[in-house]
Order: structure tokens, then sequence, then C-alpha cells
């Protein structure tokens, strides 16, 4: 995933800032945010949750629709692009060498974001792959200053909770911040991912979206 | 016996009657922290009342202090739904608030805020109580002012409360498409909780009569009270009663789901990755002219698209498994039978079966989508087994469709299995035989085409 972050001028870090404010304000609740600088890795109740403020909680939906309700959540622009072989044949060679099955690409300047995904790759592959970049737009994970991600470190992947990082201004759909680790933000979007597919295809016959019409 | 005392009687025995209801059929039944809870909590409210009942208790702050141990309970209860509607019950997997309460953070922070309120007004109305006493106990009694103030000080937010749980079970169980049971189930849950506020409304009037009201009927009045609050008692009761009597078993088990996503989607995102990769990278070099070759013999065979694509899928899992030095080496015939066996695992549930599938492609709605069954992988992975793993159970198919065949000429041709291992398998019949002459005449049409190129 990349972020093209606009060179501001001086003159508008003042503005900018209170805008940030004035959004994370509006944004309370909606996206809060643990500041506690850890958690646990997303479950799925937790992801629930997420479809629910969606609107797609005990419904069946493709990844489509998970797409285009979480940009109009977050209020900005994504699109999928599926790029066949014959148009570009380097580019799954070039994604399979690397060992990645897509690309996101984010511009704060146009609040957009574009998933770029080859055409060749298996369909569940495919819908996957998708699944995986929006689950780091639902998280976040874009809006982590670039200066503020943490070296991978050696610690042991079990323990229950992860260190976090705060957000720049933006607007996100998961109630806890991203992680500090690359490699456990991408775990948990390749958590997103299986949720939303299993999630979708289950509909109301999905265990975790009447949880919350039966609380006691 | 006072008036006070054959009141708390009447309460304790309810009390005791529900906690008997909640032990014997509830709990063991549908065991739930809120019944677990609750059952604790009826069997203190028993005991709190039944002691009231037998010691005629006249004075001071003992009775204030019995008044406040009373309503405790009611207060825990209220503030215990209060946070299980707003997800703020401590769990090891965390738990979700009600429906209605997700898309409303104002709301989830109102009834998160229960506990720490309903507390803290308990607090202060026994400071009230302690610091002026009153006849808390004695039922008919007048009362001074400050009983007034002790008693609104609990009942308005334990009353505003149950008011607000009230409104979001309703809301909850009117949401569009829910499944008849929970319906009933949160109108239930909404009853009770309006029996709640219903009775602090009536203690707090019933408060105030004693303060403030001194005519005739005052009495009568006070015993028509008590009765409406004994009916509203027993109503809330009935109504949680029905309400965690009510349940609905999902179709897929939680744990069933938790192990598939784990297991089988991770398994299988995981294989066709790799093996996307090692295609892809060209990792598996001897695959391109192999694979067309393939589909070349399968359209000269004519076979249907469907049959193709396995065909395709088996050879490119051959091919991957024979390549040890490819990026795909985690694909072994081990891993490819472990997830054929998960994959036969979601077949045996039809409604796994039938519900999980994925797209054919992105915003393609003309194409079916695929399922565990339909997908190229299952039958490729059987089939791949077969050629590949000499030395498992597995003795191929009975009947093997022609595509089996093509690939098994096309795998023994280019040396990626045993040429002898599949003239003994497929015993050279007239369908092998069709197999390998198609895939020749793919190979010579494919040469001829290169040749002109």
């Amino acid at each position: 995933m990349n972020v093209n972050v606009p060179k501001r001028e001086l003159t508008g870090t003042f503005v900018a800032k209170l805008a940030g404010y004035l959004r994370a304000l509006r944004n309370l609740g909606a996206a809060q945010s643990r500041i506690d600088g850890s958690r646990p890795l997303l479950t799925a109740a937790e992801f629930q949750e997420e479809l629910a403020v969606l609107g797609l909680s005990g419904r069946r939906f493709e990844p489509e629709d998970y797409s285009d309700a979480l940009g109009e959540y977050l209020n900005i622009s994504i699109t999928v692009h599926v790029i066949p072989d014959s148009w570009y044949p380097e580019l799954s060679r070039l994604l399979a060498i690397s060992g990645r099955l897509g690309e996101l690409r984010y511009s704060e300047q146009f609040n957009m974001a574009a998933i770029f995904v080859p055409g060749s790759l298996p369909p569940l592959v495919l819908t996957l792959a998708i699944l995986h970049e929006l689950g780091h737009l639902a998280a976040g994970d874009l809006l982590i200053e670039p200066d503020e991600q943490a070296d991978e470190d050696t610690r042991d992947s079990e323990e229950t909770t992860f260190e976090t990082l705060p957000l720049k201004k933006g607007k996100k759909l998961a109630r806890g911040c991203p992680f500090a680790r690359e490699s456990l933000r991408e775990r948990e979007a390749n958590l997103r991912a299986s949720y939303a597919l299993f999630a979708g295809c289950l509909g109301d016959d999905n265990p975790h979206a009447y949880d919350m019409y039966d609380v006691l | 016996m006072s008036a006070a005392q054959h009141q708390a009687l009447v309460l304790g025995g309810v009390s005791f009657v529900a906690f008997i209801v909640f032990l014997c059929f509830l709990v063991p039944s549908r065991r739930t922290r809120f019944s677990v809870f609750a059952a604790c909590n009826l069997l203190f409210v028993a005991l709190m009342f039944g002691a009231v009942g037998l010691i005629d208790l006249a004075g001071g702050r003992a009775e204030i202090m019995v008044a406040v141990m009373t309503e405790l309970p009611v207060v825990l209860i209220v503030a215990w739904v209060c946070l299980a509607l707003g997800g703020g019950l401590p769990s090891r997997h965390g738990t979700l608030p009600a429906e209605p309460v997700v898309r409303r953070p104002w709301l989830r922070a109102m009834l998160g805020s229960a506990p720490l309120v309903l507390l803290l007004s308990l607090g202060l109305a026994t400071v009230v109580g302690l610091v002026w006493p009153s006849p808390a106990m004695r039922v008919y009694a007048p009362a001074p002012p400050q009983f007034f103030v002790l008693k609104g000080l609990i009942m308005v937010p334990e009353g505003l409360y149950s008011s607000v749980a009230a409104v979001v079970f309703v809301m909850a169980g009117r949401a569009p498409g829910l499944k008849r049971r929970f319906y009933f189930k949160n109108l239930a849950f909404s009853v009770g909780m309006v029996c709640i506020a219903a009775i602090a409304l009536e203690s707090t009037v019933f408060a105030g009569l004693r303060v403030w009201f001194s005519g005739g009927d005052r009495r009568a009045l006070l015993e028509v009270l008590n009765t409406v609050e004994a009916c509203l008692a027993i109503s809330c009761i009935l109504a949680f009663t029905a309400g965690l009597s009510l349940r609905y078993t999902p179709a897929v088990a939680t744990t069933l789901l938790h192990r598939l996503q784990t297991g089988w989607l991770h398994a299988q995102e995981q294989f066709e990755s790799l093996e996307w990769q090692a295609v892809s990278s060209g990792a598996a070099d001897r695959l391109m002219h192999t694979s067309n070759a393939v589909v070349e013999a399968c359209r000269i065979r004519d076979l249907s698209q469907s049959d193709t694509q396995k065909a395709l899928a088996t050879i490119r899992l051959v091919a991957v498994m024979r390549d040890p030095s490819s990026e795909a080496q985690h694909i072994i015939p081990d891993a490819a039978r472990k997830l054929y066996e998960l994959q036969q695992e979601i077949l045996c549930d039809d409604v796994l079966a039938s519900k999980i599938s994925w797209a054919a492609g992105w915003r393609s709605r003309a194409h079916e989508p695929q399922t565990v069954k339909s997908a190229p992988l299952h039958d490729a992975l059987k089939a791949a087994l077969d050629l590949v793993d000499n030395h498992g159970e597995s003795e191929g198919p009975r009947t093997p469709p022609l595509w089996y065949y093509i690939v098994a000429a096309s795998a023994a041709d280019t040396n990626m299995i045993d040429p002898t291992h599949v003239s003994m398998q497929l015993r050279d019949g007239p369908e092998h035989r069709a197999a390998v002459e198609a895939y020749d005449a793919a190979k010579r049409a494919l040469r001829a085409l290169e040749g002109d190129n």
C-alpha cells in the first residue's frame, strides 16, 4: 500500500490542524480510538460491529457492496482496477516475484483510494486480495504518519495485545488504532478479509449477526 | 405484623419463587451470564425482603440501610442491562452492543455511564438517609421531605436508564428482516424494563404521597400503589423469564465458522496464491507450454469450459508440486490432502456448502459465483493427488473423466510424473488412448502455430 501525502504550505498548517480537531470531534465515538496504546487482534464479533455501522450486518453482500459502503462511510472514492494480464503482462510477474497479490494507493489530496489487482488471480484469491486492501482502509492503516511506523521487532507474537499508533487526521471504521508493527497490520487485514467473505456469504445465517439482537 | 413487613414478605416471596424458576428451568437450559446474575440477584432480594419481613425494624439509620440494600439488586440489574446494551460488559472476546446502539455513539456513552451514575446516586441517597434518617421501611407512616429526596435520588436515574433500555430493546426488535423470535425476545425485555421504570415512577409518587398527602384516603391510596408495585414486580420477572427462555440456534455454529476461517479459508487462499505466484513468476517454467497443450487438447475433444478449467488447474498443481525449486515449495501432497479433507468437511454440511461462494470476477455478475464444489481446485486437488502421490491410499478415480486422462497424458509426456505409473493406473484403455491422441494433436497444432509465428 502506498500513501500520497500532499505537501502543505506553512500558512495552511493551523487551519489543517483545526479542521483535523473538528473532524475528530465530529467522529467521536464512530471511530473512537483506544488510546491505551495496545489492543488485541480484531475478533469476528468486533468486525460484525463494523458491518453494522456500514449497514451490512445480517445481509448477504458482495465485496463491491462492502467497498461502496466503506467508501461512503469514509467519504473517499474507492476504485478497484482488475488489470488483465494482456494489458500489463509484467504486472502479475512483478507482484508475484515481490510476494504480493495487490496494491493499494491512497491519495489524501484527492480523497481517493485505488486498488490494483491482476486479473489472472484465481477468483477466491482475487476476492480476498481486494477485501484485504479494503481492510487496510477500514483499519485506518493509511492514516499513520510515515515517520511513526515502528520497526519490526522480534517479540513473541503470541501475546494478547499489541502496540498501536496514534493517527493523524482522517476517518476510519475500526474502533482501535492501527498496529505499530506492519506484520500485524497485514495479519489484521487478512482477518478482516476472511470475516468479510464469510459474513457476506452467510448473511443472516452468520452466528455473529444476531449477537447484537441477543445481548442478555 | 406491620404493613411494611407484610409488603416485604410479599415481595420476598415473589422473588424467591422467581429464583426457584430461574434455578430449575432457565439456568440449566440457557446459562448466559445475565441469567446467572439475575438468579443471584433474585436470591439476594428474597433474603433481604425475608429478613425485613421477619425483623420488625423501627426508626433509625438501620431502616435506611435496609431500604438501600433492597434497592441495590434492582440498581445492579438496570446497570447490567445498560452495560450489555452498550457492549460494555467485560469479556475475553469482546461483547457486541445492541444493533441500534452501534450507530449512535452518544447512546453508547449514555448506556455505558449507567453503572457509575446509578451507584453514585445510590451512594448519595445513602448519605442523605444517614444524615437525615427517615422511616423508610414503615410503608404507610408519614415521612419528612428528605425521604422524598432519598427516593428521588435512587428512582429518577433508575427510571431514566430503564426507560432508555426499554426503548433500545424495542428498536432492536423492530430491525427489518429480523427473525420473529428476536422480535419477541426484545419485546419481552422491553416490557421488563418498562416495568422497572414504572416501579421507579410509582415509588417516587409513593414517597411524595407519604411526605405531602395527609387526606383521609391516604392509606387506601398507598395500599393501591403497593399492590400496583407487586403486580409490576411480578410482570417484570415474568417478562424477563419469557425473554431469556426464547432461544435461537444459528444454522452455522460459531466454532465451526471459526474453524473454517482459520482452517479451510486460510489453507485454500494460501494454496491458490502460492500456486499463482509460482506460475506467474515463471518458477514453474515448463508449465506454460504444457498448459497450452492441455487447453488445446480439451478443445479438440470438445470438453466444456468447466472441465477445461479443471484440467488446467490440475496440470498447474502437478507442475508446482513436482517443482521443489519453485516458490510454491509449501504446495506438497500433504498440504493438498489436508485442504481436500477440509473441503470435503464443508461439502458434508449442506447449509455451508450452498452458502459459501465467491464471485468469479470483480463487478461481474454475468458468471455464476464459485463454490467449494464448483471451483476447479476441488476436483483438481483430488486429480493431482491421484497422479502425484504414488504412496497414498488413493488408486485414482474409478471412472475418470476425459479431462483427467488428458492431464495424465500431458504430465507423463513432460515427465512431471512417471509414465509407467500412468499406464498402470489408467490401464491404457480407449479413453486413455483418445486422450493421448488429442494431446499429441494439440502439441502438433501448437508447434505449427509457433512455426507460423
